[in-house]
């Protein structure tokens, strides 16, 4: 079962002369839900953009599925297997949900396994079946960021990366979306989770990396992170008063 | 279940093309049982302004990107297709410092058409890759210069098209039928494109660029080819364009016409056919109505002067009425739909 999927090896990453990333290393084997926590500036986007191809690292290998990707562009890299759904609900407002979920196909469109994968979505997100020939943007933003999952799945993607899934939604919008991680890990969807609101996503996790300024502080399973409780006060708790962790 | 509605928005999707692509022809009918000549000239000039409001809307509707040059493109397809189909001693005595190889050279009208579409295709795909990088009003003002440099080579090229002096003799080959005929059939190809992937991943690219390459398009190579395709239908226009009008000049490729076919563009709606062909429609009726009455106003001594312009005076503030009221345009960005299959729409959303 722990075939490792996606193996990050000292990597390091910048913007011009701000090292953002100070030879981080992480695993996401199959089938495995993995969290990647951490507060603001921490270097969680930075890591992401290595993954996907929009940053180019300075040192360190990505290997995904026994192949180095660290310098391929994101197209081959969506293209072998890695979908991201960036933060903030990156959907087409003016095209419509139908649109959005073809356009999500097209790196290996095929008519016959569209309309399948069309109806697999359907069962997940069934508001997306009701909504199919209207516009993105007027769909509310649960929906949009159902869609932006929607979308990112129709790829196929081995692994499915989510960029602060919950962020802006309402709790009870945040509940649905956790939900349906859960559902999606369940059906063997490999998905590293990048969130802020560690609580929630440490109850779904299989396991754990903590990030801080760059370096990597943490990582093992959700309850080792509860044992070494130091480490999530100072870093969930700690200075920023709004995000309370009780574990 | 879905599979069949996917069939059904499909078919409502395409629906409104071939509605109007029918009442293309039946108005061509109607118009060839009863009317006087003066009413068919006005509706072959309809049919033509449409073919290539269409051609236009190919790439502008569906990038966002203003494209000042289409019009140039169709003075290119106006001259090659004139020059190839015009017999040797026409084009000896109108356009006297022609190169000899271009004075023997001459192919049928319908070759000489389709040639002067390509030729402008051709033009386009080697200009158009470093104007596709850009965009906003970087990419507006490149385009536009673009024109004004296609306008140069137009009127100071006379070799090739006479200068600035009228280019005549050209053949009529371009009937009310024929015009409203290939205005149907780029009326179905351009709602086949804007639907088509290269279609969807344009429009795609207009809503946001950046989330356009998030899920692997290409902007730049997606913009290119729409452009290029663009720019053959427009040629293709200016052929039919100029075997229809006979004789013309290369100021019937610039600003003005530019304007008018923007404006019908961005009257009726530049994301969708329907809007497109409403625009061509309302901006060729208020032309002949204001016309008429310019020359009732200039005949009669009403008013002390003489009244010219009146076109583009209502046509410009019909412009700026239509963009304070409704940005998108009459129809805005989807298609009209049938109303029938609107209710049904409504009724499947309550449930």
């Amino acid at each position: 079962m722990t075939h490792t999927m996606l193996t990050i090896r000292d990597l390091h990453a910048s913007y011009g002369a701000i090292t953002a990333l100070h030879g981080i290393s992480l695993d996401v084997n199959e089938g495995e839900l993995v969290a990647l926590l951490g507060s603001n500036g921490a270097g969680k986007s930075t890591t992401l953009k290595s993954i996907c191809g929009v940053l180019r690292p300075v040192y360190g290998s990505v290997v995904f599925l026994d192949e180095q990707i660290a310098n391929k562009t994101p197209e081959s890299i969506l293209k072998r297997g890695i979908s991201l759904v960036p933060e903030g609900r990156d959907i087409f407002t003016s095209l419509t949900v139908a649109e959005n979920m073809r356009l999500g196909a097209f790196v290996s469109y095929n008519r016959k396994r569209y309309q399948e994968d069309l109806e697999e979505m359907f069962g997940l997100f069934p508001i997306l079946k009701e909504r199919l020939h209207q516009p993105g943007g007027l769909l509310s933003g649960g929906e949009q960021q159902q869609l932006a999952i929607a979308r990112a799945l129709m790829s196929h993607p081995k692994l499915l990366i989510l960029d602060e899934p919950s962020l802006g939604l309402s709790p009870a919008l945040v509940d649905q979306i956790f939900e349906l991680i859960v559902r999606l890990r369940e059906r063997g969807m490999t998905i590293l989770l990048v969130e802020q609101n560690a609580e929630r996503a440490l109850r779904v996790a299989d396991r754990a990396y903590v990030l801080n300024t760059g370096v990597m502080e943490f990582s093992g399973t959700p309850e080792e992170l509860e044992n070494e409780l130091d480490i999530a006060s100072v870093y969930f708790g700690g200075g920023e008063g709004n995000k309370e962790v009780t574990l | 279940m879905s599979g069949v509605q996917m069939i059904l928005g499909r078919i409502k999707a395409q629906a409104v093309a071939w509605i109007l692509a029918a009442a293309l022809l039946l108005v061509a009918i109607v118009m060839n049982l009863f009317a006087s000549g003066v009413l068919i000239d006005i509706y072959t000039y309809f049919c033509l302004n449409l073919l290539l409001v269409l051609g236009l809307q190919m790439f502008m509707g569906n990038s966002g990107i203003l494209n000042w040059t289409y019009v140039g493109f169709v003075g290119i397809g106006a001259y090659a297709s004139s020059i190839l189909s015009t017999a040797p001693a026409v084009k000896d005595m109108g356009v006297p410092n022609m190169y000899p190889a271009l004075v023997a050279l001459q192919l049928p009208i319908l070759p000489a058409l389709l040639v002067g579409g390509l030729v402008a295709a051709l033009v386009a795909a080697i200009i158009a890759w470093p104007l596709m990088r850009l965009s906003n009003a970087v990419g507006v003002i490149t385009l536009f210069a673009t024109l004004i440099v296609m306008h140069v080579i137009l009127t100071q090229w006379d070799n090739v098209t006479n200068g600035p002096r009228t280019f005549f003799g050209v053949q009529y080959y371009t009937t009310m039928w024929i015009a409203a005929g290939a205005a149907a059939a780029v009326l179905l190809m351009a709602l086949w494109f804007k639907e088509s992937s290269l279609g969807l991943r344009l429009r795609a690219s207009r809503d946001d660029r950046h989330a356009a390459k998030a899920v692997g398009i290409n902007v730049v190579a997606v913009r290119y080819f729409s452009f290029v395709t663009s720019s053959f239908i427009g040629g293709l226009g200016g052929g039919l364009w100029a075997h229809y009008i006979t004789s013309f000049s290369p100021k019937s490729f610039y600003m003005g016409e530019a304007f008018l076919l923007i404006t019908m563009l961005v009257i009726g709606g530049a994301g969708s056919i329907s809007g497109a062909t409403l625009g061509a429609a309302i901006v060729t009726i208020m032309r002949e109505l204001l016309r008429q009455l310019e020359g009732y106003l200039n005949n009669s001594g009403v008013i002390a002067f003489d009244v010219y312009g009146l076109t583009e005076v209502a046509v410009a503030l019909l412009m700026i009425t239509i963009l304070i009221w409704r940005p998108g345009g009459i129809v805005g960005g989807q298609e009209l739909s049938w109303p029938l299959w609107r209710r049904r729409d409504n009724s499947a959303e309550g449930e």
